[in-house]
């Protein structure tokens, strides 16, 4: 079982006990590791059926009257499937309420394109008043809920299918703002879920390359901490965004906007192309197929910024994608929006 | 028939240029009955804790709700005469966030059933005998979220819930294998038909209902005549959406008068 996951039903136990009006609405899925705030919390568990936009909307009138709902299920039944429901019931009518998903981007590579969730960000960034989370280790997760998921906005919590390996102390974790995991100099990374991890290792790796990288961890994405982004950035003037997400709409859409007043900087994104993922394979399978490993990266830095010994002027930017195999020189777009 | 919310409505259109006014025509005895002799509601404090909750899922029969909400004092004459004017609160549909006595915004069709199986959920929960009455619209009910809705309801057991749906034909003129009685009865709810322009009918049917804490919910298929009242605006023809001229608004008004 998924860690993040199994806190997800540790932290509804552990809430629901001191909290009457938390109530947790699944669409059949986690139903075993619920069970525990089930039992604990009597008739506020609902495993409605496979009805994912009547689940949102059925929350929504549960918001209504007071209630604080967590709607969990598979990424792409919530966000897509039930997108007017989201917009229309939760947001428009103003009624705070949490969606709690597993399976975005390609965590469930082999189940192939109706399983993945690779937009979940643009679109709920496209509601008003919606707040997105995207909490990479237990504690994170945990954090992250118990501050925000009772503050009246729609919040999404994106539970991803592995954690990074950086032990983060709770008291470190607040909602809507950012975490410097690492100082540098010439060349910032804003990473967000568990590719910190292939972030740092290959922070380290860069340094033979004359890259003293600053590392930004982004746990909540809306409200994005862009202070922290924008004071980074004017530092090293060079950054590169790693996010499992679509390209359009995603994190480095928002630090391009955020960064925007700062002259002369280069913006790389690392990022899933505005295309399906069409293979089959694990998670690994496809982190390495779209370069979010160390050696990814890597190559990414250094194919596309060279050496941080001997850095010209930056003139240029680019989003670079790696994907199924193609060399990443083959697959570059101008962002042209600078 | 009540012509004098059916006058209220043809103004409102002729004051703001727009409107539904056959598809407000057609609810306007269900609203009646349902304010003036069931729903338990306060006007001076709309959020009352012990409301029965009304949901117009089909929200673009708003003026007939707009109607009966002035006529029971959550709105204004004046409020009234905004309607779908700069400034005004009253849009084509009904809009929670602006109007004093509307429970939902709705519009998109197919949202007001599953909320309001939450809201009735939520209140059993809460230990409250509210009761949650729902309008849909017989079109409506091709969406799919009121069938998955009637099905949750059911299995939930929402015994003080009850759907009333304005069975104009709308529906039928899409797919003609309309036979709504059944389809509300093999999901599972207890179903009535009725005269929806009889107001003896839908009270009747109204009183009929048990509401229990848990039990099975209520559908009345209310049969119904969009554009009821007016013979020119019968029908699912052109008046759907259609603003009269000054020579049309004097027939309506004296059909109504």
């Amino acid at each position: 079982m998924n860690a993040i996951r199994q806190q997800f039903a540790d932290t509804m136990l552990s809430i629901g006990k001191d909290d009457p009006d938390l109530v947790v609405l699944v669409g059949d899925i986690s139903h075993g590791i619920l069970q525990p705030f089930a039992n604990a919390c009597p008739g506020r568990y609902f495993n409605v059926g496979i009805c994912e936009p009547t689940i949102v909307s059925m929350a929504a009138g549960l918001s209504k009257v007071g209630f604080h709902p967590v709607v969990h299920t598979i990424a792409p039944f919530i966000i897509e499937r039930s997108y007017e429901q989201i917009k229309l019931d939760f947001c428009y009518q103003r009624l705070g309420g949490n969606l709690v998903t597993v399976g975005a981007a390609f965590d469930y590579g082999n189940l192939g394109c109706t399983h993945h969730c690779y937009g979940d960000f643009a679109l709920v960034k496209a509601l008003p008043d919606t707040q997105i989370t995207f909490p990479a280790s237990i504690v994170e997760f945990d954090a992250l809920f118990r501050q925000a998921y009772r503050n009246d906005f729609l919040t999404l919590f994106r539970i991803p299918g592995y954690e990074h390996d950086i032990q983060f102390n709770v008291v470190d974790i607040q909602f809507g703002s950012a975490i410097k995991v690492a100082d540098g100099h010439n060349l910032t990374f804003i990473v967000t879920g568990p590719e910190l991890s292939s972030a740092l290792a290959a922070r380290d790796a860069l340094r033979a390359f004359g890259w003293d990288i600053e590392v930004v961890y982004i746990h909540t994405i809306r409200p994005l901490d862009t202070e922290m982004i924008i004071a980074s950035v004017q530092k090293t003037r060079r950054v590169l965004v790693i996010e499992e997400h679509m390209r359009s709409g995603g994190l480095g859409d928002d630090v391009i906007r955020a960064t925007r007043g700062i002259p002369d900087i280069q913006y790389l994104s690392l990022s899933i192309p505005d295309q399906f993922v069409t293979g089959y394979g694990t998670w690994e399978d496809h982190c390495r197929d779209l370069g979010f490993t160390q050696e990814g990266i890597v190559e990414c830095v250094t194919t596309y910024c060279g050496s941080g010994n001997d850095i010209e002027q930056p003139k240029w930017e680019a989003a670079v994608s790696y994907f199924h195999g193609q060399l990443p020189g083959l697959n570059v777009q101008e962002y042209g929006c600078r | 028939m009540n012509e004098y919310l059916r006058r209220q409505i043809v103004q409102m259109v002729m004051q703001g240029k727009d409107g539904h006014i056959p598809s407000a025509f057609s609810i306007v005895e269900i609203l009646n009955v349902l304010y003036g002799q069931h729903l338990q509601f306060d006007s001076k404090n709309p959020d009352w804790s012990h409301r029965d909750y009304f949901i117009l899922s089909k929200g673009h029969g708003c003026l007939a709700l707009y109607a009966v909400l002035q006529k029971h004092g959550f709105i204004t004459e004046e409020v009234i005469s905004m309607f779908c004017r700069p400034g005004g609160v009253l849009g084509e549909h009904p809009d929670c966030t602006k109007v004093p006595g509307i429970e939902a915004s709705t519009g998109s069709l197919g949202h007001g059933l599953p909320f309001a199986v939450g809201i009735a959920q939520g209140l059993r929960m809460r230990g409250m005998d509210n009761r949650v009455f729902v309008l849909v619209g017989d079109g409506e009910c091709h969406e799919g979220t009121v069938w998955e809705a009637a099905n949750v309801g059911t299995n939930l057991e929402l015994g003080r819930l009850c759907v009333i749906v304005d069975w104009n034909g709308s529906g039928a003129t899409l797919m003609p294998h309309d036979d709504l009685p059944a389809k509300w009865q093999a999901f599972g709810w207890d179903t009535t038909i009725v005269d929806g322009h009889s107001e003896k009918e839908l009270d009747a049917a109204i009183k009929n209902i048990q509401f229990p804490v848990v039990g099975v919910p209520t559908a009345i298929i209310a049969k119904t005549v969009k554009g009821k009242g007016v013979a020119m605006l019968q029908g699912h023809g052109k008046w759907h959406h259609r603003i009269p001229n000054e020579d049309e608004f004097n027939i309506i008004m004296e059909a109504l008068s």
